[in-house]
C-alpha cells in the first residue's frame, strides 16, 4: 500500500524494490532493464509528490528519455528513447522512482507474456505459468512484491487479463483520460494506458497522478481530474451491478462461478441490486475477429516508422527498399510479421471496405450494445477470464468456440468503447488467483472505484502477494 | 492544332506558420540541416500529431479565396509508403474529406477571361529533403511535417497560356492572402501538370502525362506547349501516348521521362486514429472569414477607384505583396499616390532587378521614399535631383539629409529666379528671336541654360513661366 502512507526511508524502500526485482529475475524474466535510481531517490527526498520515494516499474513501451525502451522488439532493442513520455514526467513529478522497465509481448500484441523479444515471463504463483500479456512483466512485478505500483497499457485488455491471472489489480481508464504520448504504441483507437496495483485506494491515487488534458495527445480529454482516494466509497447498498449474462453463460469452469457466485451474493447481502443483463450473443462471438482487423490495420500503419533509417536496428541492403525490408524483417518476430500482413491485407484498397471498414462498422453496433447493457446499472461485472492463468506450455485454447470468444475476449469491448474498466482478484483456485472485471460509465472512474473498493472488503483480496522462492 | 489539349494542375503549397502542421518544432526555409526538428518530425516511437491550429485557419482563408465550400468538420486521414523522406512511413493528409471543394478562380489568358473550376483544397504534411551525392543520400528533415496545402483545379484548363495564367493566379491569391510566400524556385510553391489530348469533339479522355516539378511560371507555360507538341506528333505517327511522369529539361526545351506509371500504387488510406475530427465553430469561422487579407484585384480596383492610377500602373504595382505593401505603406506616409506609382514603376523596379531583390522595404524605408516625394510635389527639389538622392538613398541615407548636405535645395524665390533668368535672355539674343518666330524649342533651351546657370537649383517650372513672362517683354 502507498495511498495514505509516506514513505519515511526512500532510500530502503527503493534498494529493497530493486533488490527483490534482481533476485526474482532469473525466475521471473520480467525485467528488461534496470535504471539508475540514485537521482531519482534525491529528487524524491526533497518531492512533496502524491508518490514521493515510490518505486516503480514502466512497461517498456513508455519512453524514458536516455534509457533504452525497445517495446520488447528486436529493431528497437538498441533504441534509446529521445524523450519522456507524459506519464514518464507525470511519475517523476509526482516523486515516483522508476527502477527499471519491463517485458511485454512485442509491442503488446499478444496476451500471453510468451511473445516478449527478452524470453517468456513467468507467473509469479506458479512459474510454469503465465503471467498474462501484453503487460506481462509489470504485472508479474507487482505480484511478486517487488513493487507496488507498476504502468502497463491495455489494447484488448493487456492490463485486465494478467492482473486477473496474478492476483492484482489492473486498471484501464476511459480513453482519453491518461495522455498516450510517448507510449509505443499497438493500435492507436484501442490504445489505453492502464496499470497495476495491490489495493483499489492505491488504484484511486494512481490515478489522480496519471490522468489529465496533454496538449500533446489530440485524444485526451479536457475533464478535471477527480479526487478518486479521497471519494473512496465503498458502500455497495444502492448500487446497481449488472451482471454480462453472456460471459457466464459461455464460462464452463465450476469453480471459477462458484467464486463470482459467492461474490455476488455478498454484494446483495450489503444492499447491492443485482441483475443479469445480456447482450446480443451472436454478434458478441465477432469481438475478437473485429479486434483483429482494426488492431492489425492500425499496427501496421503505426509501426511503418520502423524501418531501420533513423534509429533502432539496421541491415544492409543494396537499396533503400532492401534495406528496410532487411530491417524490418529482421526486426520482428513471425508473430509480429503475421501480424502486419493481416493489417495490411485489411487496408489494402481491394479489402479495406470489406474488412477494416465493416470491422469498424461492426465495433460501432457492439459499442451500441454495450452502451444499452450500462444503460440501467452502475456497473456490469464477469468474471476476468474463464480459467486460471493457462500453462507456458498450453497452446490447446480452441479459438473458435463460443467459450473462447466471449469468456476470453469480452474485455476488448471496453477498448472497443473505450469505457473504464478495470479488474480486482476475487479469489483463488487451487492456489491461483482468479479476477473479477467491473466496467462503468464513460468517465465514471469514481463508481468504477467505489464498487471495487466495496468489492475488495468483501472478498478480502488486498494486498496479495506471491511468495517467489528466490 | 489537331487535338483538344485537356490540362489540370495540381498545386501545393507550404503555408506560411510558425510551426509544423503537426508538431511545435519551427518551420524554416535555409537553416542548417536538421536543425528545425523535434521527435515528431522524425517519426520517433510514441509520438503522436497535435494540429496546428493557424495552418487550419489558412486552409480556410485559401478556400474562401478560392470559392470552395469549406468541410467544417476537420479530418485526416494517413497515406502508407515506405520511403525515406517519409518519416512515419505514412503521410497524414485529408484524403476522404478534403477542407474545400466545388471552388473556381477566373484567369485572364490572351485577353480573355475564363473560369477554372478548383476540385479539392486538402491540408497535408510535406516530407523530408532529400540530396543525392554519388551514391550517397543525405536527408534533411527539417522540411518534414512542414504544413501544406494541396490545391487540384478541374481539368479546365486548355493550353500553356491559360496554365501559365492559372498559376500565377493561384501565387498571386496566395501571396495576397498570407498563405504562402508562394516561392517556385525555392519550393514553397510547387506544381505538377497533368497534360492530355483528345480529338475535338470526344468526350472520353486521352493518356494522362504528368509533368513534375516545375519551377517557374515561365517553365510551366513552356513545358506545357512542348509537351503539347510532343504528344500531337505522337497522335499523328499513329502510336499511342504512355501513361507517364516527365520533367522539364531547360536546356533542351523539352519533356523528359522521369517514370512510367504501372498501375495505380495503393497508399492504403484510412481515417487517422490519433487526431480526432475537429469542428470549426461560427466563431473561428466567422472570424477567419471577416479578416480575409485583399486580393491583388481588389487592390488593384481600391488603386484606380480611390487613387486615381491608371489601370496599368495599378496592374505592376499589384504584381507583387511587397510591392504593393511598399507603395501602401510610401502613401500612409503621405506621399502623392500618382507621383509614387511612377517612381516605383520606373525608377525602384529597375534597382530592384537589379538587386533581385524583391523585400523592398529591406534596403529602401517607406518614409524615406515618401520624404522624397513631397519634396519634388512641394518644389523643394527637382525631379532630376530627386533621382540624385535616390541613389544615395540606397545606401540608407535619409533624404532630407542628402538634400541639406548637398545643398540641394530647389530655388522658388521669384527675385533670384529672375536675376539668373534676365542673365540669360540677355546673353541670348539669337534665342529670344527663335522664340518670337514660333520656334517651341527655344524655350527649352533657354530653360536648360537657366538650369545649368544655377547648377539645377532653379525650379525649372516656375523658370518656365518666368521665361515666358520676360520673353513677352522684349
Amino acid at each position: 500500500m502507498f495511498a495514505n502512507r509516506k514513505i519515511e526511508n526512500i532510500e530502503n524502500e527503493v534498494m529493497t524494490a530493486i533488490s527483490v526485482a534482481r533476485k526474482q529475475q532469473p525466475l521471473l524474466n520480467a525485467m528488461v532493464s534496470f535504471m539508475e535510481a540514485d537521482e531519482a531517490v534525491e529528487h524524491a527526498k526533497s518531492s512533496s509528490g502524491k508518490l514521493a520515494g515510490l518505486p516503480i516499474v514502466l512497461k517498456d513501451n513508455v519512453l524514458t528519455k536516455g534509457v533504452r525502451t525497445t517495446g520488447s522488439v528486436s529493431i528497437l532493442d538498441n533504441y534509446i528513447g529521445a524523450y519522456d513520455a507524459t506519464i514518464t514526467t507525470k511519475l517523476k513529478d509526482a516523486g515516483a522512482v522508476i527502477i527499471g522497465k519491463s517485458a511485454l509481448d512485442g509491442l503488446g500484441m499478444g496476451g500471453t507474456g510468451t511473445n516478449c523479444h527478452t524470453g517468456f515471463v513467468h507467473n509469479p504463483y506458479d512459474l510454469s505459468r503465465m503471467a498474462g500479456g501484453s503487460s506481462a512483466g509489470s504485472a508479474a512485478l507487482v505480484a511478486s512484491g517487488a513493487v507496488s505500483f507498476a504502468i502497463g497499457s491495455d489494447t484488448g485488455d493487456s492490463v485486465r487479463k494478467p492482473a486477473s491471472f496474478v492476483g492484482i489489480v489492473g486498471v484501464k481508464p476511459t480513453y482519453g483520460r491518461i495522455s498516450r504520448y510517448g507510449i509505443i504504441p499497438y493500435a492507436s483507437s484501442l490504445d489505453h494506458v492502464g496499470y497495476f496495483t495491490r489495493s483499489v485506494e492505491d488504484a484511486a491515487l494512481a490515478l489522480e497522478v496519471l490522468a489529465g488534458r496533454d496538449d500533446k495527445d489530440m485524444t485526451s480529454s479536457f475533464r478535471a481530474v477527480e479526487d478518486y482516494l479521497a471519494n473512496l466509497n465503498g458502500d455497495l447498498s444502492g448500487k446497481t451491478i449488472g451482471i454480462l449474462g453472456n460471459v457466464i453463460d459461455s464460462i464452463k469452469n465450476e469453480s471459477t462461478l462458484k467464486l463470482f457466485n459467492d461474490l455476488v451474493e455478498k454484494c446483495k447481502n450489503v444492499g447491492a441490486t443485482v441483475k443479469i443483463v445480456n447482450m446480443d450473443p451472436k454478434r458478441l462471438q465477432t469481438c475478437l475477429p473485429v479486434y483483429y482487423i482494426i488492431a492489425n490495420s492500425e499496427a501496421t500503419a503505426n509501426h511503418s516508422n520502423l524501418d531501420g533509417v533513423r534509429f533502432g536496428m539496421q541491415e544492409s541492403g543494396d537499396t533503400l527498399e532492401e534495406l528496410m525490408t532487411n530491417s524490418r524483417t529482421k526486426g520482428f518476430s513471425f508473430l509480429l510479421r503475421k501480424r502486419f500482413i493481416i493489417g495490411s491485407y485489411s487496408l489494402a484498397d481491394e479489402n479495406q471496405e470489406l474488412l477494416l471498414r465493416k470491422a469498424q462498422k461492426v465495433r460501432r453496433l457492439l459499442v451500441e450494445d454495450y452502451k444499452a447493457a450500462l444503460a440501467d446499472v452502475d456497473v456490469l461485472i464477469a468474471p476476468a477470464s474463464g480459467d486460471v492463468a493457462p500453462l507456458l506450455t498450453d497452446t490447446s485454447a480452441d479459438q473458435l468456440s463460443a467459450r473462447y470468444l466471449i469468456a476470453e475476449n469480452y474485455m476488448v469491448l471496453g477498448n472497443f468503447s473505450g469505457y473504464p474498466s478495470m479488474t480486482i482478484p476475487m479469489g483463488k483456485i487451487n492456489g491461483l488467483p482468479m479476477g473479477i472485471n467491473i466496467t462503468a460509465k464513460p468517465f465514471e472512474e469514481q463508481v468504477m472505484f467505489d464498487v471495487a473498493f466495496g468489492m475488495e472488503n468483501l472478498t478480502g483480496c488486498k494486498n496479495m502477494t506471491a511468495e517467489v522462492m528466490v | 492544332m489537331s487535338f483538344e489539349v485537356i490540362i489540370g494542375i495540381e498545386i501545393h503549397c507550404e503555408l506560411k506558420t510558425k510551426t509544423k502542421m503537426f508538431s511545435g518544432a519551427p518551420v524554416s526555409f535555409g537553416n542548417l540541416p536538421n536543425t528545425c526538428v523535434n521527435e515528431i518530425d522524425l517519426g520517433h516511437p510514441g509520438t503522436l500529431p497535435s494540429l496546428n491550429k493557424r495552418a487550419v485557419e489558412l486552409a480556410i482563408t485559401a478556400c474562401e479565396l478560392m470559392n470552395c465550400e469549406v468541410d467544417r468538420l476537420i479530418r485526416f486521414d494517413r497515406k502508407n509508403y515506405y520511403y525515406s523522406d517519409l518519416p512515419k512511413g505514412f503521410q497524414i493528409t485529408q484524403q476522404f474529406h478534403p477542407i474545400g471543394r466545388g471552388g473556381y478562380v477566373d484567369i485572364e489568358a490572351d485577353g480573355v477571361s475564363k473560369r477554372i473550376g478548383i476540385n479539392r483544397l486538402h491540408l497535408e504534411e510535406d516530407t523530408a529533403k532529400q540530396f543525392h551525392h554519388g551514391d550517397v543520400t543525405w536527408i534533411d528533415f527539417n522540411r518534414a511535417g512542414t504544413p501544406l496545402v494541396e490545391i487540384v483545379s478541374e481539368p479546365d484548363i486548355r493550353s500553356g497560356k491559360e496554365a501559365a495564367a492559372f498559376v500565377e493566379k493561384m501565387k498571386s491569391l496566395l501571396e495576397f492572402g498570407d498563405i504562402s510566400d508562394v516561392k517556385m524556385e525555392e519550393g514553397s510553391l510547387r506544381c505538377d501538370v497533368n497534360i492530355s489530348l483528345r480529338p475535338y469533339g470526344f468526350d472520353g479522355y486521352g493518356t494522362k502525362v504528368e509533368i513534375k516539378n516545375l519551377n517557374s511560371v515561365n517553365n510551366v507555360l513552356r513545358a506545357v506547349e512542348a509537351e503539347i507538341v510532343r504528344q500531337t506528333e505522337i497522335y499523328l505517327k499513329g502510336e499511342s501516348v504512355v501513361q507517364s511522369t516527365r520533367r522539364y529539361d531547360e536546356v533542351s526545351r523539352k519533356t523528359v521521362l522521369m517514370r512510367k506509371k504501372e498501375g495505380a500504387v495503393d497508399y492504403k488510406y484510412f481515417p487517422e486514429p490519433n487526431i480526432p475530427p475537429v469542428l470549426i465553430s461560427d466563431e473561428f469561422y466567422n472570424r477567419v472569414k471577416s479578416q480575409l487579407p485583399k486580393t491583388a484585384s481588389q487592390r488593384k480596383e481600391s488603386y484606380v477607384a480611390e487613387l486615381g492610377l491608371s489601370d496599368y500602373d495599378a496592374s505592376i504595382l499589384t504584381s507583387g505583396l511587397d510591392l504593393s505593401n511598399f507603395f501602401d505603406a510610401i502613401v500612409r506616409f503621405g506621399a502623392p499616390a500618382k507621383a509614387t506609382a511612377n517612381w516605383l514603376i520606373s525608377e525602384v523596379l529597375s534597382v530592384s532587378q537589379l538587386r533581385s531583390d524583391k523585400k523592398f522595404a529591406d534596403w529602401i524605408k517607406p518614409e524615406h521614399m515618401a520624404d522624397l516625394l513631397i519634396m519634388v510635389s512641394e518644389g523643394k527639389i527637382s525631379g532630376k535631383q530627386a533621382k540624385e538622392v535616390f541613389a544615395d538613398m540606397i545606401l540608407g541615407e535619409a533624404p532630407k539629409d542628402i538634400v541639406a548636405k548637398k545643398g540641394m535645395s530647389q530655388v522658388s524665390d521669384e527675385g533670384q529666379l529672375l536675376v539668373w533668368v534676365t542673365e540669360i535672355l540677355n546673353g541670348n539674343a539669337q534665342s529670344i528671336e527663335d522664340f518670337k518666330n514660333g520656334k517651341d524649342r527655344a524655350l527649352g533651351f533657354l530653360v536648360g541654360q537657366v538650369m545649368k546657370l544655377s547648377k539645377g537649383k532653379a525650379n525649372p517650372a516656375m523658370t518656365s513661366e518666368l521665361l515666358v513672362k520676360e520673353l513677352s517683354k522684349r
